[in-house]
């Protein structure tokens, strides 16, 4: 009796030295005989953007643990494909074996991060255009790619952004914009703008498995994207293309606008260095302005639409009205869109209904 | 399954993107390596228009009969998705038209550029091979005296609601 007692408290402290090394990343589901979920990632030195796999690995030990060793098994994974799964989880079971009769489940998390480091790479082809997401186009140079934090699919820069780009701006149709639908049996469905083709503005969704993603998702492949423009040309699977076409392509036009409006918001709040111009000298020109605008700020996180109508010159007290005041005046617009509808279909099962109809308009607001 | 009557007239065809055309040029390369089972790409130098013969799946109400698909491809594929039709005589289905037109909401709605003529051309085998009868569908004949001139099926306002076929 002596004896268990000894090994439950050996147990125990194991559990306590995985919590101590994992905090937050592991959950405890049972303390005796242990059971347990490790979110494990790849070394990246905490660099997001470097990551491109993760597993919640499980780990679930029996009564005879550690002379038995744990089952183990992948309760959640991005980014990895069957193979690299199966290749990791038998990887871990063969530890565990080697280590039977020792406390092993640090170790077993650790072996776990270290394999997830060398497999910390996009596997296959970009869905988009199907050619290879790491590789050489025909002039030798690397198409960057990027992956969406959602799910971590992966895509050519180029090929995602293009999608955002028409999910925007693209369904140029006219059909599109005459009138929406109202679905009897459901009312005005708002639900189901951000999923199909006519999505909110900025929100997309993923191409491969229809996760809603936001603009902030793809931000920084705009940036990079901006970073030099020869480097855009080879993006392009349209070698051809000239320097003109490129300058009026989608991409740089989306960079102009944000740039722009990125420019505007900095003069807004007085984070602009700009040489002097010729401004005669006037009273209360040096007049220092109302304290930072905090509250501006944090409505440029949720609302990064519509910050620039924000003026550092209002009170924090009229910033804030201003920011919640948007929002419902715009859904208010887009329900009133919707009233107008002038079609009505009836349709016989409605509980049946399992895919939205066409929205109509809801992207052009 | 309902379907409105179709909108507006079909914009003007133009010219695929180059995008799309990369695109493609892959997918046909893909296809010829490795076509999905029970479909032939006869070959044509169209890359825009592909005309495809789809076998009946063993087992099912369709076995030993051959139809063919159309598949026209938009300027901006595989943003935009392309048209799928059956060329006449069209499957009886209960979710096909007698002018070719499909009922699938992948088709529409619900296309996502990830996807490929070959992954279309399973789902819509898939959907025939589930049929329970051959029969069109309820609003067959309104839907097709609608549709006059050869309008495309994605002029169409579609519902869908039967997840069952």
């Amino acid at each position: 009796m002596a004896a268990q007692a000894e090994a439950e408290e050996e147990v125990r402290l194991e559990l306590e030295a995985v919590a101590a090394v994992y905090g937050d990343d592991v959950r405890v589901l049972r303390d005796i005989p242990p059971h347990l979920v490790v979110h494990v990632r790849p070394r990246t030195a905490d660099d997001s953007s470097q990551q491109f796999v993760e597993l919640f690995l499980g780990i679930k030990a029996s009564s005879q643990y550690p002379k038995e060793p744990p089952h183990i098994y992948a309760v959640e994974r991005k980014g990895l494909d069957e193979n690299r799964q199966s290749y990791l989880i038998s990887s871990i079971q063969s530890k565990a074996k080697e280590l039977s009769n020792y406390p092993m489940l640090v170790t077993l998390c650790e072996e776990a991060g270290e394999i997830l480091s060398n497999m910390n790479h996009p596997a296959g082809d970009c869905p988009l255009c199907l050619y290879p997401l790491v590789g050489e186009d025909k002039d030798g140079s690397v198409l960057p790619f990027m992956k969406l934090m959602s799910c971590y699919h992966c895509f050519h820069s180029n090929c995602i952004m293009r999608w955002w780009e028409w999910l925007q701006h693209g369904d140029a149709n006219p059909k599109e914009h005459k009138s929406g639908v109202i679905d009897p049996s459901k009312g005005y469905d708002l639900s189901s703008s951000g999923k199909h083709c006519n999505v909110n503005q900025h929100k997309g969704f993923c191409p491969v498995c229809r996760k809603v993603f936001d603009e902030k998702d793809i931000e920084h492949v705009h940036d990079l994207l901006g970073e030099s423009t020869s480097q855009l040309a080879s993006l392009t699977l349209d070698l051809g293309e000239d320097e003109k076409e490129l300058l009026h392509s989608e991409a740089e036009q989306i960079r102009r606008k944000r740039i722009e409006s990125l420019l505007n918001l900095q003069q807004e709040r007085n984070g602009l260095i700009e040489p002097k111009k010729d401004l005669a000298i006037q009273p209360g020109m040096y007049v220092t302005l109302p304290p930072s605008t905090s509250d501006a700020a944090v409505g440029e996180n949720a609302e990064p639409s519509e910050d620039t109508t924000t003026s550092t010159s209002e009170t924090e007290q009229q910033g804030q009205n201003n920011t919640t005041s948007n929002k419902p005046k715009n859904s208010g617009h887009r329900r009133r869109n919707r009233a107008n509808a002038s079609r009505r279909q009836p349709h016989g099962q409605p509980g049946r209904q399992q895919w939205q109809r066409k929205e109509a308009d809801t992207s052009h607001q | 399954m309902t379907s409105s009557s179709p909108s507006s007239s079909s914009p003007s065809r133009k010219a695929l993107s180059k995008i799309a055309c990369s695109r493609l040029q892959k997918e046909l390369s893909e296809w010829q390596v490795n076509p999905p089972a029970g479909f032939k790409h006869r070959v044509t130098d169209n890359l825009q228009r592909w005309v495809i013969d789809v076998a009946g799946a063993p087992g099912t109400l369709y076995t030993g009969e051959t139809y063919q698909l159309q598949v026209d491809f938009p300027e901006h594929y595989p943003m935009e998705a392309p048209q799928v039709i059956f060329l006449h005589p069209a499957p009886m289905h209960p979710h096909i038209y007698s002018n070719g037109h499909i009922c699938l909401d992948i088709l529409y709605d619900s296309w996502s550029p990830a996807m490929t003529v070959s992954s279309v051309c399973i789902s819509i085998l898939s959907m025939l091979s589930s049929s329970p009868a051959k029969q069109r569908p309820a609003d067959n004949d309104r839907y097709v005296r609608n549709c006059c001139n050869g309008r495309s099926p994605k002029e169409t306002r579609w519902w869908f609601h039967d997840d069952k076929v």
